[in-house]
C-alpha cells in the first residue's frame, strides 16, 4: 500500500517517523527519485512534492509533476532519430536534452545487412539500458534476455501528443494509475498506443479524427486531472462527437 | 546553445494529412485567429499579449535626447526584439536567429516606415530637444504567430504610453513627472496590424495564426500588414512555395476581417483600462471646468 | 502585503516563476538539464548560465554583475553533480519596477541593482523548484536599508522609500532553509556592529523561527515570513498536480 505522508521542500531532513518500518529487518530501504542519503543516517529531500512510501517494497520517493523528463534506467521511451553515425543512431529523448544513442543492431534480428533503416526525425519506442551520471545513455529496441522486440521498434504512422510526466507513469502503471479512458475508448474504437515515460504518447487510429480524438482525450483526463467518473463523462461526450 | 528542436516526421505528415481533411489539431477553422488576450500593467505603455500559448510583452520607455542632426523637428523611434532564452533554449543572447531577424524586421516596416507614430510630436526644441521613445519587446512563451501578437503588443503599448509633459520656454524646457503633472498620449496616425498566413500543399491551403507546430511544416508564409482602413502598408513573403497574385489579394480581404476585429479589441481594452485607472472619478476633479 | 507568486504558468520552459512583491515583478524560467556547448562544458558538473534582462532596453553591465553574484549563489543551492556535461538555464525578466526605480526619480542608492537582487533570487528559486531541479537547499533573500537616523527598514516599499528621507546603506542578504547566510552584499556607509544588526533583522524575515507562531508575526505588522511563503507556493502546486486522486 501507498500512502503520501506531507509536503516536502528540499533541503528538509525526513523524520524517522515518516519512513516505512519494514516488516522484514533484512530488507535495506529503497530511495527513490527526489532522495539523498547523507551518511551516516540523514535523508533529505532535494525536490518539492509529497514524500510517498510503499510499506510492502519498504520503499519511499517523492511523488512529483512539473519539469524535464530525467533518463532512468529500464524506461520506455518515444526517441526522435535526430542523427546516424558510423554504428548507432542518436535519439533525443526531449528537446534540447543531451543525446542517447541506439545502436543500429540493437533491432530483432538485425543484421549489418538487414538492420532497419530509419530516416531522420523519425520515430522508435525504445528502453533505456543502465548507465552512469558520466555517460551517454543508451537505448535498446530488443529484450535483452529473449532478442525479442516484445512491441519495441520504429513507430510507422500516427501521432504524438505531449503529456505530464505523471500522466505517463500513470498510464503505464495499470489499474493503480487511475487512467479509465483508453480502455473506454477501445470499447467503441479500434487503435494502437505507446506510452513514453518521456511524456509522450504515440496514438494510431487508422485515420486522423480517430487518432486525434483519443490523443486529445488523453490530454484532456491529464490537464483536467480527472478521476474515474470524469473520465467517463468525457468518454461518452467524444465517441458522442463521432 | 543547443539546435531548434525539430518535429518528428510522424508529426509532419499528420498533420498535413489533417490540413488535407480540413483538420487543424486544436480544432479551429482555417482563418481563425486563437483566444487573444490583453492586458496593461501598472505603469503606462507595457502591453502583454497572449495568443494561445504564445506571450509577448511590449514596454514603451522615452527619455529625452538630442534629435539626429538631419531631421531636426523628429524625435526618435525605436523598436528592438531580442530573443531570449526563456522562449526556447535555442536562442542565443547577441546572435539573432533567422526569426529574430525577420521579426524585426518586419516590425520595422510595419510600424516605423509606416508612420503610424507622428514622431514630430516627439520634438521638443528643434535640432536641440527631442523625446526617444524606445519599445522593448520580451517573447515570454513561443507557441508560434510572433509577429502577429508582437505587432498587437506594440501597437497596444503605444496607445497605452503617456509621455511626460514639457514647457518651453525659449531655449528651455522643462520635464514635468508623472506626479506634477498628467502626462500626454502620443499622436498616432494610424494602428498597423499583422497577419500571417502559412501556406501548405503548393499554396493551396492557406492557414491564418498558426502555431509552432503548423510553422514547422509550412512551405512558405505570407505576412500582410495593414490598418482597418484597408491601408496595406507591408507584404512580405518567406519560404520557397509560389504564391498566385488572386491568393495574395484574398489574403488581403481576409486580413482586413482580421485587422478590424483585432482593433476594436484592443480599442475595447484601452477603455477598460482607462475606466480602471479612473476610479472615483479622479480625471473629472482635476478638470478646471465647473458644473454649473 | 505579502508577494506573490505563479508558478508553472508557461508551456515551453521546463520550469517558470513569476514572483510579485512591492511593486516588483519578475518572470522567471528554467530549462534543463540541456545540451551543453563544448566551450561551456563541464566535466563533472551542471554548468549554470544565469540570464538577467532588464525590463527596457538591452543587458548593461549592471545585469551581468547581477548574473555572476546570482549564479555564483544558484551553484551552491542546485546539485549540479548530479547533472554533469549538461546546462541549465535560468532567464529572469524584470516585467515592471516600482515607481522610483522606472522613472529614476529615487537617489542614485535606490537605483543601484541591489534593490532588485533579493526579488531576482527568490525569482529563480521558484522557478527551480518549478522544474523540479534537485537541490540541496531553499533560498530566502531580502534587502535591509540603514537610514541615517539609524532606523533599519526591511524590504521597503514605494510609500516608505518616500517617507524615509536619507538613506545611508543597503544590504541584500540570502540564506538557507538551514539559516546559513549564502550572500551579502552591501553597498553605502556603515561599521560591523550596523552590518550585525541588519543581518538579524534580514534573518528573521528570511527563515522561520522554530517555536514562534508565524501568526504571531503578522499580528506585529512585520512582513510575513518568506520560509512560510515558500511553503505555502509548493502546498498549492502539489495539491493541483496530486488533484486526480481525489477527482470523481
Amino acid at each position: 500500500m501507498t500512502t503520501t505522508h506531507m509536503i516536502v521542500l528540499p533541503g528538509d531532513t525526513i523524520p524517522a517517523s515518516s519512513l516505512p518500518i519494514s516488516t522484514n529487518p533484512n530488507k535495506a530501504l529503497t530511495l527513490g527519485p527526489g532522495l539523498r542519503h547523507i551518511p551516516p543516517n540523514t535523508i533529505k529531500a532535494t525536490i518539492s512534492g509529497a514524500l510517498t512510501t510503499d510499506v510492502r517494497k519498504n520503499a519511499t520517493w517523492i511523488e512529483y509533476n512539473s519539469g524535464r523528463y530525467q533518463p532512468s534506467p529500464s524506461d520506455l521511451v518515444i526517441a526522435i532519430i535526430a542523427s546516424s553515425v558510423s554504428e548507432s543512431y542518436t535519439c533525443t529523448l526531449t528537446p534540447y536534452a543531451p543525446p542517447t544513442t541506439l545502436p543500429h543492431l540493437s533491432f530483432e534480428s538485425a543484421t549489418k545487412k538487414t538492420r532497419p533503416v530509419l530516416p531522420l526525425q523519425s520515430l522508435v519506442y525504445a528502453r533505456i539500458l543502465p548507465f552512469s551520471r558520466y555517460t551517454t545513455p543508451e537505448l535498446t529496441c530488443i529484450d535483452p534476455s529473449t532478442g525479442k522486440a516484445d512491441g519495441l521498434g520504429p513507430l510507422k504512422g500516427g501521432m504524438v501528443f505531449d503529456i505530464s510526466l505523471a500522466m505517463a507513469r500513470r498510464l503505464l502503471a495499470g489499474a493503480k494509475g487511475g487512467v479509465m479512458v483508453l480502455e473506454m475508448l477501445a470499447e467503441k474504437l479500434v487503435f494502437e498506443v505507446a506510452v513514453g515515460r518521456n511524456g509522450v504518447i504515440w496514438v494510431e487510429g487508422g485515420n486522423v479524427t480517430v487518432t486525434l480524438k483519443v490523443g486529445m482525450a488523453v490530454q484532456e483526463v491529464d490537464r483536467g486531472g480527472l478521476g474515474v467518473e470524469g473520465q467517463r463523462a468525457l468518454v461518452e461526450k467524444v465517441l458522442r462527437g463521432l | 546553445m543547443p539546435r531548434e528542436a525539430e518535429i518528428s516526421l510522424n508529426e509532419r505528415e499528420f498533420i498535413q494529412q489533417a490540413l488535407r481533411d480540413h483538420i487543424r489539431l486544436d480544432g479551429r477553422p482555417f482563418d481563425t485567429f486563437r483566444a487573444l488576450e490583453l492586458t496593461f500593467g501598472n505603469e503606462y505603455g507595457v502591453a502583454d499579449v497572449q495568443l494561445g500559448n504564445t506571450r509577448v510583452v511590449a514596454r514603451i520607455s522615452a527619455e529625452v535626447t538630442a534629435p539626429f542632426p538631419d531631421r531636426k523637428f523628429d524625435g526618435i523611434f525605436s523598436i528592438s526584439t531580442e530573443f531570449s532564452p526563456m522562449a526556447s533554449p535555442s536562442f542565443e543572447v547577441g546572435r539573432p536567429s533567422d526569426a529574430e531577424v525577420i521579426l524585426s524586421r518586419i516590425l520595422e516596416k510595419a510600424i516605423r516606415r509606416s508612420g503610424a507614430l507622428d514622431t514630430e510630436s516627439l520634438c521638443i526644441i528643434a535640432g536641440l530637444k527631442c523625446f526617444s521613445l524606445h519599445a522593448d519587446l520580451h517573447v515570454i512563451d513561443h507557441d508560434g504567430g510572433l509577429i502577429d501578437a508582437s505587432c498587437i503588443a506594440v501597437i497596444a503599448a503605444l496607445q497605452h504610453f503617456r509621455r511626460p509633459d514639457v514647457a518651453v520656454e525659449g531655449e528651455s524646457a522643462t520635464i514635468f513627472s508623472i506626479r506634477e503633472r498628467e502626462p500626454i498620449p502620443l499622436s498616432i496616425l494610424h494602428h498597423p496590424i499583422c497577419v500571417t498566413f502559412s501556406l501548405y500543399e503548393s499554396g493551396e491551403i492557406m492557414l491564418v495564426d498558426a502555431n509552432l507546430a503548423e510553422e514547422q511544416v509550412r512551405e512558405g508564409e505570407v505576412v500582410i500588414t495593414m490598418n482597418k482602413h484597408g491601408e496595406v502598408c507591408q507584404v512580405a513573403k518567406y519560404g520557397g512555395a509560389s504564391v498566385d497574385a488572386l491568393v495574395i489579394l484574398n489574403c488581403i480581404n481576409v486580413a482586413l476581417e482580421k485587422v478590424k476585429g483585432i482593433t476594436k479589441f484592443i480599442q475595447s481594452k484601452l477603455e477598460e483600462d482607462a475606466k480602471k485607472r479612473d476610479a472615483g472619478g479622479l480625471m473629472a476633479e482635476l478638470s478646471a471646468e465647473n458644473a454649473r | 502585503m505579502a508577494p506573490q507568486a505563479l508558478l508553472s504558468h508557461l508551456h515551453r520552459a521546463d520550469g517558470s516563476a513569476t514572483y510579485s512583491e512591492k511593486g516588483y515583478t519578475i518572470i522567471g524560467s528554467v530549462n534543463g538539464p540541456v545540451e551543453v556547448q563544448r566551450r561551456d562544458e563541464l566535466p563533472e558538473e551542471a554548468a549554470i548560465d544565469v540570464n538577467v534582462r532588464p525590463a527596457a532596453g538591452i543587458g548593461s553591465p549592471n545585469e551581468r554583475h547581477l548574473e555572476t553574484l546570482i549564479q555564483a549563489t544558484l551553484r551552491h543551492v542546485i546539485l549540479v553533480q548530479n547533472f554533469p556535461r549538461t546546462l541549465i538555464q535560468v532567464t529572469l525578466q524584470v516585467r515592471s519596477l516600482p515607481e522610483e526605480q522606472s522613472t529614476g526619480n529615487g537617489s542614485a542608492i535606490l537605483k543601484s541593482s541591489l534593490m532588485l537582487l533579493p526579488h531576482l533570487l527568490n525569482t529563480a528559486l521558484l522557478a527551480l523548484l518549478s522544474a523540479s531541479i534537485p537541490l540541496s537547499t531553499t533560498l530566502t533573500s531580502t534587502v535591509v536599508m540603514i537610514l541615517s537616523s539609524g532606523k533599519l527598514l526591511c524590504s521597503p516599499s514605494s510609500a516608505d522609500l518616500v517617507r524615509a528621507q536619507s538613506i545611508q546603506s543597503v544590504h541584500v542578504f540570502a540564506f538557507s532553509a538551514q539559516k546559513s547566510l549564502l550572500l551579502a552584499e552591501s553597498q553605502g556607509e556603515f561599521d560591523i556592529d550596523e552590518w550585525d544588526e541588519a543581518c538579524e533583522l534580514a534573518e528573521d524575515i528570511c527563515c522561520k523561527e522554530t517555536g514562534v507562531a508565524v501568526d504571531e508575526m503578522d499580528v506585529d505588522g512585520k512582513p510575513e515570513n518568506l520560509e512560510g511563503f515558500l511553503r505555502d507556493v509548493v502546498r498549492e502546486k502539489v495539491e493541483k498536480e496530486q488533484m486526480w486522486k481525489t477527482a470523481p
